[in-house]
Order: structure tokens, then sequence, then C-alpha cells
């Protein structure tokens, strides 16, 4: 687990650098944290170790998940462009210190033996994105935001707890193989019913964290209130992060008690496919679309859970890749723009304020609408493969009535992803050249191309995931 | 070691027992004490002068700062305690281990003090 | 090497156009599409012949067994001869107008072609949802960035209209892979026709549904066709053409390409109500089609209503039927090009595409008329014109199928007749409105486009077995697996 060392050591450095670098040099040296620590996890390829007291296991699962992780992050700290050039009121040290922190916490999440290592990695991202939700000190809706969020998630953690304290006494191990023996040794009769509510009231922990309906309210106004850099790293990592953990203990660990849950969890899916879609058909701000953009792809992710197949692990893998490259391109195009609007525009992250973009900013315009297209699942993009897999999984196990809904529910994404690329080609606006910075741009290319290939060729990662 | 719920009775009785008597206690004293309000025992007793303004005034951010410092320095004395009452079990290993704990919370101070934080006046 | 050759070259030409946005944009992409026709000739005479091999396959998803497999064969033959023979006529017919240099038109409906050439060459039928989808996105640009007033509205119908349909296919399609045999499944055509033949008849009739209605949406079929007068209407002439000449008929291979062959007892359970749809979805088609002034209206219903013979002759499952259809995919595709670029013609003159304001064209230009009334023959299906052929089969067919049916259906050449004849009495004759009084004769360009148009109205008139011949084989294996 040398990534999570050398990353809480990045960050400690990047605290100190900010006294003596400039922000754009900072933004440099972190992406070469985030490179560094990418080869350090690379090389475990192929090996499996136990780290921390046999708390942490890696694996080429884990690997996979901590590379798209760190890619999500890497691609963050590219977009951030240092943060802008307030001087005064934003800290780029910090921020890029309390970006790597919280990629540890995530790392943590993806590679735990042990429930009391999931926690703490759950703390470690989430008090760090309370943080972060929060950086815009001067606006209201930020602060509002970062409250909101701050107490939601600590009620969602206290929920995670309890259900980690019913497991423990009910199988009287912390560890993931600890549990999984004394279950396997005892009859199932003779489990106490608690056991139970405490899968349940974990997969609800874990639930708020990605968003799922009912436990969703939080997130468009904590996504609008958020500085959008940040709400493109709260929609990537930690959904990604918190993937790997649902799958972690909800599939792996108690698999074997699937009736006990899947009624539940069968039920939160399809709330959060037609909350999630059908709310965001109705948003004007972009933002705020892609807020419920973000739940209603939670559901579909949590469509595989439910199926359980042992493809399952790849398909998050394939569809978290998918949606991290596509919103954060999605998200970094809103960003730019509504940076340019700000002041121009009432309301400068509305659909509207996207008009016109594609006269003078065609690069931005066509990544935007691939990233969208992806979003939306249609062929050529990597969108299009990651809905795919999902459908298969639920066919091999025979879920057909979810499967409608979803369907249906991809139709009605397709009505509003268009609404994006409709304003950004069709609808007339004046927007002059958007300057940005090289980073920017190879990043949005990258991530651009890597959504195409994905789509063409899905291959290419689908054989190693 | 098994644990039957039997032997969690004498915890219960302690817990039994605890909340009885702070429940007791508080509807005794309503029922029992006398109750004359008049307009200058409602006011806030404030060292026997006369209250002025707000009592939510805005503090400065500083006293804040310093006070969570202090209780973030103040934690590393606990973990001290453990780590010195088995000193010799936890041998080299140990002390290696309290030694980068000591060294990140010593990165802390100095960036604490770096930033100015501990600067009364600025 | 010929099939993979023909589905990237137009590809790349377009992304090139796409992208450097050259400035002598029409000479390239004419050329390209010429040399498209002659490669794609020189593939379906050898490849018939044996002396090409008749199939490119390569890995593509191995995990899921999916195939990037091309083929080629008697029945996609005649859709890849429709699409690389239409495509240099479209490119032409922008000749003299300000879209002829514009790189990112022609760019658009060079991938439009790449897209269709794939679906109609795929083997796998993921390979073939992947470009039927992906056709879509050109069109839908090619109609927003071109296309009339309201274009916004209407292509955004249009998309999410198919869209939605497809995603049925998608998960019919799902469900019948899934069950293919082997370790990992195949979407090869072969195996999915195997492992559907022995469904149940309860589990064919759902999967009839999930796919037909895909299918339907894009022919349009009664119905189901609500998004088609609008959009090609809307649309850019050459939009247009695209839609009607060649996307349409991406519906209607799919249903001879995987709806026959798949679920031969789903066709017997629900196949009765659908012919009867598709003959109401003719009549219909037809007599609005007689009301409309706008001829570019006029004739998308026109084209709604030989849909709708198409649909409800393949459907019958008889030999007739299919191989009806095909010829008349063939001779729909050349004639209604050929129409909607007359219609083009006269509106860059006139400004007008309104019946009432229209008039006395003959007399200006005796090479547009001409063309324009072999044209509507073709499209009304006189003997000796390309059209006669297909409505033939397709109308005995449906006659064998059941004769009231047949009947009704074979209303529809006279109502034909009566819009079509309608339409060049209005427009052609008469004396000359306001609009058209100082009408200019045909450039050599659009000459160009017209007249080896009508030439192939008539050779496919006189000479329609070289085309039967060429697809009866495959026609023949595939009635193989109806019974």
């Amino acid at each position: 687990m040398t990534p999570v060392i050398a990353l809480s050591l990045f960050g400690i450095i990047n605290l100190f650098l900010g006294f003596t670098f400039k922000r754009q040099s900072l933004q440099v040296v972190t992406l070469l944290f985030i490179i560094c620590s990418m080869a350090l996890t690379a090389m475990d390829w192929n090996h499996e170790y136990l780290w921390f007291g046999d708390m942490m296991k890696t694996n080429n699962l884990s690997i996979n998940f901590s590379l798209i992780i760190q890619l999500a992050g890497l691609l963050v700290v590219a977009f951030s462009n240092g943060f802008g050039k307030d001087e005064v009121y934003t800290q780029p040290a910090e921020y890029y210190a309390i970006l790597l922190f919280s990629l540890v916490g995530a790392l943590l999440m993806v590679s735990f033996q042990n429930l009391i290592m999931l926690f703490v990695g759950l703390e470690i991202l989430s008090v760090a994105m309370y943080v972060l939700t929060g950086s815009d000190k001067r606006n209201l809706r930020s602060n509002e935001a970062a409250l909101k969020y701050f107490l939601m998630g600590s009620f969602a953690t206290g929920f995670l707890l309890f259900g980690i304290a019913l497991v423990y006494g009910s199988t009287r191990s912390l560890y993931i193989s600890g549990i999984l023996y004394n279950l396997s040794h005892t009859a199932p009769e003779s489990l106490p019913s608690f056991l139970y509510a405490g899968i349940i009231l974990m997969g609800i922990g874990l639930l708020f964290k990605i968003s799922a309906a009912p436990f969703h309210f939080w997130t468009p106004d904590v996504y609008e209130g958020a500085p959008t850099i940040f709400t493109m790293f709260m929609s990537t990592v930690v959904k990604t992060a918190g993937f790997a953990a649902i799958y972690h203990i909800l599939d792996v660990t108690f698999g074997g008690f699937q009736k006990n849950w899947i009624i539940t969890v069968y039920f939160i899916t399809i709330i959060t496919l037609i909350l999630g879609n059908i709310s965001a058909a109705y948003q004007q701000s972009a933002k705020r679309m892609l807020a419920f953009s973000s739940i209603s792809h939670a559901g579909y992710m949590l469509l595989t859970v439910c199926a359980n197949q042992p493809s399952t692990s790849s398909n998050i893998l394939y569809y978290s890749l998918a949606y991290t490259l596509a919103t954060a391109v999605s998200f970094a195009v809103l960003m730019v723009v509504a940076e340019y609007q700000t002041g121009r525009t009432e309301k400068p992250e509305n659909f509207d304020a996207l008009n016109g973009l594609a006269k003078n900013n065609p690069s931005l315009a066509f990544a935007f609408t691939v990233a969208l297209l992806s979003l939306a699942g249609i062929p050529l993009t990597a969108g299009f493969w990651g809905k795919f897999f999902v459908f298969t999984d639920m066919f091999n196990k025979n879920l057909t009535y979810p499967i409608i809904i979803a369907v249906l529910m991809s139709a009605v994404g397709i009505y509003y992803y268009f609404k994006g690329i409709i304003s950004v080609y069709f609808n007339s606006g004046e927007i002059e050249k958007i300057e940005t910075s090289f980073l920017f741009k190879i990043a949005l290319w990258s991530a651009c191309i890597g959504t195409l290939v994905l789509g063409i060729y899905p291959t290419l990662l689908k054989s190693i995931f | 070691m098994n644990y039957q719920p039997s032997d969690f009775l004498p915890i219960f009785v302690q817990l039994a027992a605890a909340m009885g008597f702070i429940v007791f206690t508080m509807i005794v004293t309503h029922i029992l004490g006398p109750r004359r309000s008049t307009k200058l025992k409602d006011e806030a007793f404030e060292c026997g002068i006369e209250s002025q303004g707000d009592a939510r005034t805005p503090i400065s951010i500083k006293y804040f700062l310093v006070a969570i410092l202090f209780v973030l320095f103040d934690i590393e004395i606990v973990f001290m305690y453990p780590w010195a009452v088995n000193f010799k079990q936890l041998s080299w290993t140990g002390f290696w281990e309290m030694a980068v704990f000591m060294g990140l919370l010593l990165a802390g101070f100095v960036y604490v003090i770096k930033k100015g934080i501990l600067k009364w006046e600025k | 090497m010929y099939l993979l050759f023909i589905l990237l070259f137009p590809l790349l030409l377009g992304s090139f156009l796409l992208i450097a946005k050259p400035a002598k944009a029409f000479g390239l992409a004419l050329g390209g599409s010429i040399i498209e026709l002659i490669i794609s000739c020189i593939l379906l005479c050898d490849a018939n012949t044996g002396k090409l091999p008749t199939e490119f396959i390569s890995n593509w998803i191995p995990e899921a067994g999916l195939k990037f497999a091309l083929f080629v064969d008697g029945i996609n033959g005649i859709l890849i001869l429709l699409t690389a023979l239409l495509v240099p006529f479209i490119i032409g017919s922008t000749a003299g107008s300000e879209k002829a240099n514009d790189a990112k038109y022609q760019g658009l409906i060079l991938t439009m072609q790449a897209a269709l050439m794939g679906a109609f060459l795929a083997k796998d039928a993921f390979l073939f949802y992947f470009f039927f989808e992906a056709s879509l996105l050109p069109i839908y640009f090619i109609i927003n960035l071109y296309g009339s007033e309201n274009r916004t509205k209407i292509s955004f119908k249009f998309f999410v209209y198919t869209l939605f349909g497809s995603l049925f296919l998608l998960i019919g399609l799902i469900y019948v892979y899934l069950r293919t045999p082997g370790n990992t499944p195949s979407a090869d055509f072969e195996t999915l026709y195997q492992t559907a033949s022995v469904l149940s008849t309860k589990e064919q009739s759902l999967l009839f549904l999930a796919f037909f209605i895909a299918f339907a949406i894009k022919m349009p079929m009664f119905p189901f066709h609500t998004w088609q007068p609008d959009t090609y209407t809307v649309a850019p002439s050459q939009g247009t053409m695209l839609l009607s000449g060649i996307m349409l008929k991406m519906g209607t291979y799919g249903v001879i390409r995987m709806i026959v062959p798949m679920f031969p007892a789903g066709i017997a359970n629900w196949g009765n109500w659908v012919i009867i749809l598709s003959v109401i979805g003719v009549l219909y088609g037809s007599i609005i089609a007689i009301q409309q002034k706008d001829m570019k209206r006029l004739l998308a219903y026109s084209s709604f209503a030989h849909v709708g013979l198409m649909s409800a002759g393949m459907l019958t499952l008889s030999n007739e039927g299919i191989q009806g259809a095909l010829y008349q995919m063939l001779s729909h595709g050349i004639n209604i090009v050929g129409l909607f670029f007359i219609v083009e013609v006269i509106e860059r003159r006139t400004q007008s595409r309104d019946l009432d304001q229209l008039g006395g064209i003959t007399s200006a230009s005796k090479v547009l008329s001409i063309g324009f009334i072999i044209l509507s023959l073709g499209s009304v299906a006189l003997p000796l014109t390309n059209g006669f052929v297909g409505e033939f089969l397709l109308l005995k067919s449906v006659f064998d199928y059941q004769l009231t049916i047949g009947i009704i259906a074979g209303i529809t050449i006279i109502l034909g007749a009566v819009y079509t004849l309608r339409m060049i009495q209005k427009s052609m004759f008469g004396n000359a409105s306001k609009f058209s009084i100082n009408f200019e004769d045909l450039t050599i360009s659009e000459k160009l486009v017209i007249i080896p148009l009508c030439i192939l109205v008539v050779l496919g008139g006189i000479f329609p077995t070289v085309v039967l011949n060429y697809s009866q084989p495959a026609v023949d294996l595939l009635s193989k697996w109806i019974k």
C-alpha cells in the first residue's frame, strides 16, 4: 500500500510548498505526485499483498479501482488551473493537499479488509469533501452546501457505524475473512436477526455516499453550491470509491445473504433511476442537471450490484471509468463557461449560458458533446458499453422488469442530455473565444479521446478489468 | 469467551439507577420547589451588573483556531500515555512509530506557525 | 480488405473533411464517393462469383463474444449497392449551391454513408446495432445545422423517437444473445437464428414486438410515423434524400435480416395485425399525400405509403414478398432521391415548394419535366419502370396471403397515380405563376444528376432479373429459417 503512504506524504509536502511555490507550479507538482503514486499502485499488478496488520488487501481489482480514482484526481487537478487568479481567497496549496488526502481515503475504501478500515477511509474522504465544499467562503450557497453535506454525511456515517457494530456483534469479527469464516461455519437459523439489520444499515450508510434515492436529497444542493472543480471531484472520486465499497460489502461479503438485502436494494435502485432521471429532465441549471444525472447513474451501477454476477466487478469498473471521463469533461466545460459568463448573465450555470458555445470554441463544444453523448449512452462512446454490460448482467440474472424501467429512463436521459448539446450547437448566443491553459486542453482532449476509444474498442480495458 | 445476556445485568442495573436518579430529581424539584417569577428574577444574571447588548456577539475566529489547535496537540499526550506504559514491550518498533507520529505532529506545528495562526495581531 | 475499405474509406474521408475543412470539399467528396461506388461494384461482382472473400472477421470484444464481422451476401449486397450508388448523386446535387464547398456538410454526408455501410455490412448483430445508432448522429447534425425553421424541436423529436425504439431492439438482442450456446455468447446472425428457433412461442412473440418497434419507427410504419413528415420537410434536401433514400431502408433491412429468420413464430402470432397496420399505413399515407400542397411533404407521405407496402410484403414471409421488398428498396431509393432533387431544383429557382404557386415549368425546361415524369412514373409503378417490378411482387405476395388485404393494398396504385399525377400537373403544366415565370433551364451539373437517375429507372424496369437473380440464393437461405 505504498501509494497510501506516498499520497499522505505528498499532501504534507504540498502544504509546505505552498509557502514558496506559485499556484501554477503547485498544480504541476501535484500532477507529478499523483502520477508517481499511480506508478506505485501499478507496480503491485498481479500480486496480492496484505497490509497494516492484514487490514488491507491489494489485488488486481483494488488496483484497477485505485487507478481509476487517481485518474479522476489527475483530471481534476489538471482542470483546476491553480484555482484561478484570486490570490486572497483561494489557497491552492491547501486545496491540493486536501485533494491528495481525500484520495488516500478513497484508496482505503477500495482495498479494505477490515470494516474499521472502511470506516476510516470513508471518514477521511468525507471530511475532506466537507471542507472543500465550503471552500468558497464568501458564497452563501457554498456555506449552506457544506453545512448540509456535513450534517447529512455524519448522519449517514452513524448508520454505517451502527451497521458495522451489529455485524460485529453477530459475526464476532471485523475482518472480512473472519466474517466470511464465521458465517460459513454457523447454521443460518442460529444467526441473530440483527445481522440482517446490520447489513442493511451498512448498505444505507454507503448508499448515502453514492447518493442513491431516497438518500439523495443533499446531492443537488451540494453539487450546485460547491465550487465546480470540487463538484467534479465529488461526482467522480467519491462515487467510484463508494461503489467499490458497496460491491465489496454487498456482493463479496454478504453475497450469500442476497435474498435478505436484495429487495431493499432493488427498491432503492428503481427509485433512484426514476427520481434521478425524471428530476434531471426538469432542471434549468446544467450543473443541477449533472447532479441529478449523477444520481441516475448511481441507479444504473446499482443494477449490476443487484445482479451480482461474476462479471459485476469488471462492469462496475468499466462504468465508473466511462462515467468519470464523461463527468469530468462536462463539469470542466461548464466550469470555464460559467467563469466566462459570471457577470455577463444572471445565472452562469444555466443551459442558456452555454448558448452558441460552438461558434468560437469548437473544441470545448465538441468535448462537451462527446461527454454528454457518453452519459446518455449513445454508441461510439464509452457510456454505451457501460450500459450494455449492465444490461447483460441483468439479463443473466433474469431481472426483466428493472431492465424495462432502465431502458425507459435511458430514453428520458437522452432528452435532458440533448438540451446541453442543443444549446451548445444550435441555439444562438454570443460567447467569445475562451482561453484555457495548456494542461486544461491536454486533460480535456485525453478524456475526450479516451471516451471515444473506449466506445469503439472497449476490449482495450475490458480485457484487464 | 461467550457472554450470556444475563452477564450484562449489572450494567443494566447501573444504567437504570443512573437514569432513574436524574429523572427522579428533575420531577421532584419541579413539584417541590415554589415558583414565584418577577421581572427582575427572569433577567439574565451577569455579576450583579445590568446586562448589556446581545449575548450572541461575533467572536474573533482566532479564539476558535487556538482552541482547536489546543485540542489537537493535547490529544498527542493521550497517545503517549499508553505508549509510555508499554514502552519496553513495544521496543524499537514502537519507538519509531511514535517518532513518525511526533514528526507528523511537529510538521503540523511548523505549518501552523508559518501560516501565522498564532500571531495575535496582524 | 475490400469490405473494410468500403466501410472505412467514407469515414476517413468524412473525418478529414470535418477536421481539416479543405476549400475544395465538393470535388473531394464527389471523387471519394465515386471511388467508393466503383470499389463497391467490384466487391459485389467478385464476391458473388467467389473471387473475393465474402467475409471479414476480426475480434472486437472477445470478453463478450462480439466480433467485428463484415460480410456481403445477396440481401445486403443490394443495400450496399444502393448506398454506394445514391451518395454520389446526393453529393452531386449540392453542385452550384453554397453547400457544395461546405466541408462540414460534405463531411457529415460521408460519415453518414460510412455508418449506413456499417449497418448493412455487419455480420454481428451488435455491430449492426452500433452503426444503426451511430447513423443518427450525422443526420441529426445535418438537419440541425442546415435545416429550415423549427429544426431544433423537430430533429430532437426524431432523435428521441428513433432512439427510444432502438433501446427495445437492444434489450431484445441482449435477450437472444445471452441464450446462444457456448461459453461466451455470440451475436453472429447465424447463431442468433439458431438460438431464436428454439425459443418458445411466447418468447418469440414478445421479442418480435421488441425488435419490430425499433424497425417500425425507423421505417416508419403507421402509427409510429409522426416524426417523419416534419423531419423530411425541415431537413435540407440532401438530408431528406439520405433519410428517405437510404436510412429508411435500415428499418426494412433489419426486418428481413433479423425479424424474418429469427421469429417466424412471432410473425405467425402478430403478423396478421402488423400487415393490416401496414396496409392502413399505405392507405393513410396515400390519402394524406393527395391533400398536400408542399411538395416535400407530399413526397414524405408517398414514401411512407411505399414503405407500408414493403413491410406488408416482407411479413407475408413468402419468397416473392421478400424479393419484392428488396427490389423495391433499391428502386424506391433511386426514385425518391431523384424526386427530392427535382423539388430542390424547383425550390432553388422559385423559392417555393407550394403546388399552388407553381406551374408552367414545362415550357421553361424540357429536361426537367421529362425527368420529373419518368421518375414519377417509376414511383407510380408503371410497367417498364423499376417501381413496377417491386410493387408487383409485393402485391402478389399480399394477395396470396389474404385476398381482401391484397385488394385494399392494390388501391394504393390508383391512389399513388392520383397524387403523383396531381403533383406533376400542378407544378409542371398550366400557366406559369409569378414564382415560376422566370424559370431558368437546368445547369449541366443538375442534368448530370437527373439524367442518370432516369436511365436507372428505365433500366431497372427492363432488366430486373439481374438484381433478382443476385439476391435469390440469399433469400432461399433465409427461407430455410422460416420453416
